[in-house]
């Protein structure tokens, strides 16, 4: 018997309590004082005594009561042998990527086997699949040969397996489950698997966890293509700014060596390189210029030779050769700066594929805005009606505009395509302009994964002149100082709006003078366009989107994803309906969206599944013993006897019930006694 | 009248004098509707005169008109005398309740003192005791007796032991002239002791008053449970249980009065239970009735 609470033990100071009531206090009665004693007769000393006996039961039931509302807190327990059929074993097989290294998915698929087939034939049993997503692949039961079964098709994948899904799961799992847990785990136990916060690992208490290595708890040297750095899309191959692939190798657990690392177009190898690589360390590497053909290239930086796990010598990306995309820019006719400033910030970009048009507001009633990447109304609130609908439809379709305020919009309250009206123009000239306040770099038109200081760059820009507008059922991504919304961006269809509720001519503020403006631009250049949403390279296990949100449902149109085996994957209701798809294979992927714009990404696994390093056999052993509040002598690891703890509090209680109902009769009929003597 | 002869009231007002106008005044006011008292210089009766008898009491307007000589007598035509023994000893500060005895007792003499003094022009005096004689304020009527006899009280506070017999000798030797002697005591001494000393008083043609005070809880003890009692004058203890209470005590305290209140008639002596809680206005109303008696 043991006690999960002992500390509550604290609190037997409080049976003092009855005994000064019963006892002491007797003893310490104050005296009366009376005119005289000549009337009074001594108390008869065998009726006192009686009335003690008396008191001595209800002191007596006190002093129980409070002892055992005192032991039920301190949590009673019973400590039985657990018999086998009393657990539910658990037993739980690492698919990730890292285990296609050497024969580690074998290993730890026989010794499943074997642990299935020495438990007790009434035990119950479940299957869980650990890798990018945990997968319980059988309900309990003790049919082994079911079990045996749901083992073998389990098959090893590219995603990354986490220790933390892991704990989630099983939490689970207890929750629905009354008896303990056994869990059997047969994994590589990489170090790169378990969270960065521990808590996140640690199993319930009623789960008992045994390790089962496959990785030999020794580190085994592996080279990695680390991470690529390359342009989605390219105008240009010639120009070196752009068209220029860098790879970082990375070696765990090696000696120094000498690596050739290739760039492979469509299959073919463009370019090799041989680095040097420190021990344990990483070398980068650059493939400049190397020529692509227009449309989709698949690529690949590949490190020749082998090592444990050659599937992670490879990163693959897809480089889409295009024309420059034009952009169609549309003015007031009376504003000539605005062009002029976009264009010179457009050409300062990174990529640089871009021609800008210009045009003048009344001018576009037969310019067809489909055959522009994007569009940029700049200041242009009197549209010709034809072309304001092809607008309409050209953003429906997964178009994107870009929608800036000047000096004109407050003639005319009207937006073009933005569902709200202007409500009323700030004038900030008077005070020298306004800061920008609140900006969200997490939006991709001002994105920055590090803001730098002066809040993101934006800290020198003046607002003089803003409009503001309903920002409902709009995304403010940027705000002035005193709160007025700068930035708005609206989904509608399949496309984007994005409403710059000032202008871009130098007068209503100064952020083209600011080098953030260029930035600007290129971040709302590649949101609006889509550019690095149809190409480029993505991870195991991640999501893309087919089809927006805002449709809802109303769309019928078809999707289609190609796997890297050249597999539909969708069926054709799931090709009508799913929004999202998760990328489970490393490879490359074709997908036809909703928006008939077509996608090809080059797949690859997590890198953290490239660190073969076995977690250290202390950390195990803490892992294993994270859920027990008794320390004991290796369990988990090396299992020992196992048992159950039976808690004895609920009967504790049942019986303080009894005593205080006890009590309370009986106290009750002493103070009818007393009554009925006065 | 009832309102202001509250014991609990009167415990409230700090001056004995204001308790005692209250208490006279109020009781006063309430004998005007009453047709059994009179006051002195009030007209008795006519009497035929007799040889020796005083001219100077002949209604001449009655000889000029009949031509018979009567004397015109008026009630109370002579002072009174009062004296009030009044025990001081330990047992007197009981209480349950305000006021306690002692308070209680220096009403009753204060009212006594005020109504003698004021309405009657008699003579007052106090003798505060317990085993000893404390305090003795000679009966006078000269002019401030009042005051002394209420600073007398006011000193009067409980302590010692009650002893009768040594006070009823300084009482003997002092006295020259007969009156009324009030006792006003808890009495808590064998009623043949009290009534032995007393008695002697009345065979010198003394009316004797025995004012018995008790509280309330005297009469009617409550006790919830077993308890260890002192006693204030001799500080013995003693273990009590409620049970005694209800029999014995009620039983020997009954027979205590009784013994005392048979005794004290058989000896000619005027007895009375008072309870703290009662209104003052029944001893002045003995008071009253006895100094009539007496004319």
């Amino acid at each position: 018997m043991g006690f999960l609470y002992p500390w509550f033990f604290v609190g037997l100071v409080g049976l003092g309590i009855p005994i000064f009531v019963h006892l002491l206090r007797k003893h310490t009665t104050i005296p009366q004082p009376v005119s005289s004693l000549m009337f009074f007769e001594h108390g008869i000393q065998s009726s006192t005594r009686h009335r003690r006996l008396k008191h001595f039961l209800l002191f007596a039931l006190r002093f129980l009561l409070l002892l055992l509302v005192i032991l039920a807190f301190a949590d009673p327990f019973l400590r039985r042998s657990a018999s086998p059929k009393d657990s539910l074993l658990l037993v739980v097989v690492d698919k990730s990527f890292s285990m296609q290294a050497g024969s580690r998915f074998t290993d730890a698929k026989r010794e499943a086997l074997e642990t299935l087939q020495n438990k007790p034939r009434s035990q119950p049993a479940k299957i869980i699949a650990l890798g990018g997503h945990s997968e319980l692949l059988t309900p309990p039961t003790s049919d082994t040969a079911e079990l045996i079964a749901a083992l073998n098709t389990i098959h090893v994948e590219d995603s990354y397996a986490s220790f933390a899904d892991l704990s989630r799961s099983v939490h689970a799992l207890s929750d629905s489950s009354s008896g303990a847990i056994e869990l059997h785990l047969f994994s590589d136990v990489q170090r790169t698997a378990m969270p960065d916060n521990f808590a996140e690992a640690v199993l319930p208490d009623k789960v008992r966890l045994t390790i089962h290595s496959v990785s030999g708890h020794s580190p085994s040297p592996n080279w990695t293509v680390e991470s690529t750095d390359a342009p989605a899309e390219v105008a240009d191959p010639a120009n070196q700014s752009v068209s220029h692939v860098k790879a970082v190798i990375r070696g765990f657990a090696t000696a120094s060596a000498e690596k050739t690392v290739a760039l492979l177009v469509n299959g073919k190898t463009a370019v090799t390189r041989t680095i040097t690589i420190p021990p344990g360390g990483s070398s980068s590497v650059e493939f400049a210029p190397f020529h692509v053909s227009y449309g989709f290239n698949h690529c690949e930086v590949r490190i020749e030779g082998s090592d444990s796990l050659p599937a992670d010598d490879v990163a693959r990306f897809v480089i889409r050769r295009i024309d420059p995309q034009r952009i169609l820019f549309v003015h007031s006719p009376t504003d000539q700066r605005s062009p002029l400033y976009f264009e010179t910030a457009l050409n300062a970009t990174k990529s640089g594929s871009y021609v800008l048009q210009s045009a003048a507001a009344d001018q576009t009633t037969s310019i067809d805005p489909t055959k522009f990447a994007f569009v940029v109304l700049s200041d242009s609130t009197s549209l010709p009606s034809t072309f304001e609908h092809a607008l309409e439809q050209f953003v429906s379709n997964g178009g994107g505009v870009l929608i800036t305020l000047g000096l004109d919009a407050e003639r005319r309250k009207h937006i073009p395509l933005w569902p709200g009206l202007l409500q009323q123009v700030h004038d900030y000239s008077a005070q020298g302009g306004e800061d920008v306040g609140q900006i969200d770099f997490t939006f991709p038109a001002v994105e920055q994964n590090k803001p730098s200081r002066g809040n993101g760059g934006w800290a020198g820009t003046k607002i003089s002149y803003v409009a503001s507008v309903d920002p409902s059922g709009a995304r403010v991504v940027a705000k002035l100082s005193d709160g007025i919304p700068l930035l708005l961006a609206k989904q509608i269809g399949n496309g984007h709006l994005l409403l710059f509720s000032s202008g871009l001519d130098n007068i209503t503020n100064n952020l083209p003078l600011q080098p953030v403006f260029v930035h600007f631009i290129d971040k709302t250049s590649e949101y609006l366009s889509d550019t690095g949403q149809l190409s480029g390279s993505r991870i195991v296990d991640s999501f893309v989107q087919l089809r927006s949100p805002a449709a809802n449902g109303r769309e019928v149109s078809r999707v289609e994803v190609v796997d890297p085996q050249g597999r539909r994957p969708l069926s054709l209701t799931e090709g009508r309906t799913v929004q999202t798809f998760r990328l489970a294979q490393a490879g490359f992927y074709k997908i036809h969206p909703a928006n008939g714009r077509e996608a090809q990404f080059g797949v690859n696994p997590d890198r953290r599944e490239s660190d073969l390093t076995p977690m250290s056999p202390e950390m195990e052993s803490l892992w294993a013993r994270s859920n027990d509040s008794h320390p004991g002598p290796q369990r988990g690891v090396t299992p020992a006897a196992r048992y159950r703890n039976v808690d004895l509090w609920w009967y504790i209680m049942l019986l303080a019930f009894v005593v205080a109902v006890a009590e309370i009769l009986l106290s009750n009929a002493y103070l009818s006694t007393q009554r009925e003597e006065i | 009248m009832e309102r202001f002869l509250d014991p609990a009231i009167l415990a409230s007002i700090s001056s004995l004098d204001l308790v005692a106008r209250t208490v006279v005044d109020g009781f006063v006011s309430g004998l005007h509707r009453s047709p059994d008292f009179g006051f002195s210089q009030e007209f008795a009766e006519y009497r035929a005169y007799s040889p020796g008898d005083d001219l100077r009491h002949v209604d001449w307007n009655l000889f000029a008109r009949t031509e018979r000589l009567y004397l015109k007598r008026y009630q109370g035509e002579t002072n009174g005398q009062l004296v009030i023994l009044l025990d001081a000893s330990n047992s007197m500060q009981f209480t349950s309740r305000r006021p306690s005895k002692a308070d209680y007792a220096r009403y009753i003499a204060a009212s006594l003192f005020y109504l003698a003094i004021r309405n009657q022009h008699d003579s007052a005096g106090l003798i505060v005791f317990d085993s000893e004689v404390r305090n003795y304020i000679q009966p006078s009527t000269r002019s401030g007796q009042l005051r002394r006899l209420f600073a007398a009280l006011e000193q009067a506070e409980p302590r010692e032991r009650t002893d009768f017999s040594k006070p009823l000798e300084h009482f003997r030797a002092q006295l020259h002239r007969r009156g009324i002697v009030i006792v006003i005591s808890d009495f808590y001494e064998s009623p043949e002791v009290i009534v032995h000393a007393l008695e002697s008083l009345r065979f010198k043609g003394n009316d004797v008053v025995l004012f018995h005070v008790l509280d309330p809880h005297e009469l009617q003890p409550v006790m919830k449970g077993p308890a260890i009692l002192v006693d204030l004058e001799s500080e013995q203890t003693m273990e009590v249980v409620p049970e005694s209470i209800n029999s014995s005590y009620r039983y020997k305290l009954q027979a205590h009065i009784d013994d005392l209140r048979s005794r004290a008639l058989a000896a000619r002596l005027e007895y009375q239970l008072i309870s703290t809680d009662q209104p003052l206005d029944s001893m002045l109303r003995d008071y009253l009735s006895l100094r009539k008696a007496g004319a």
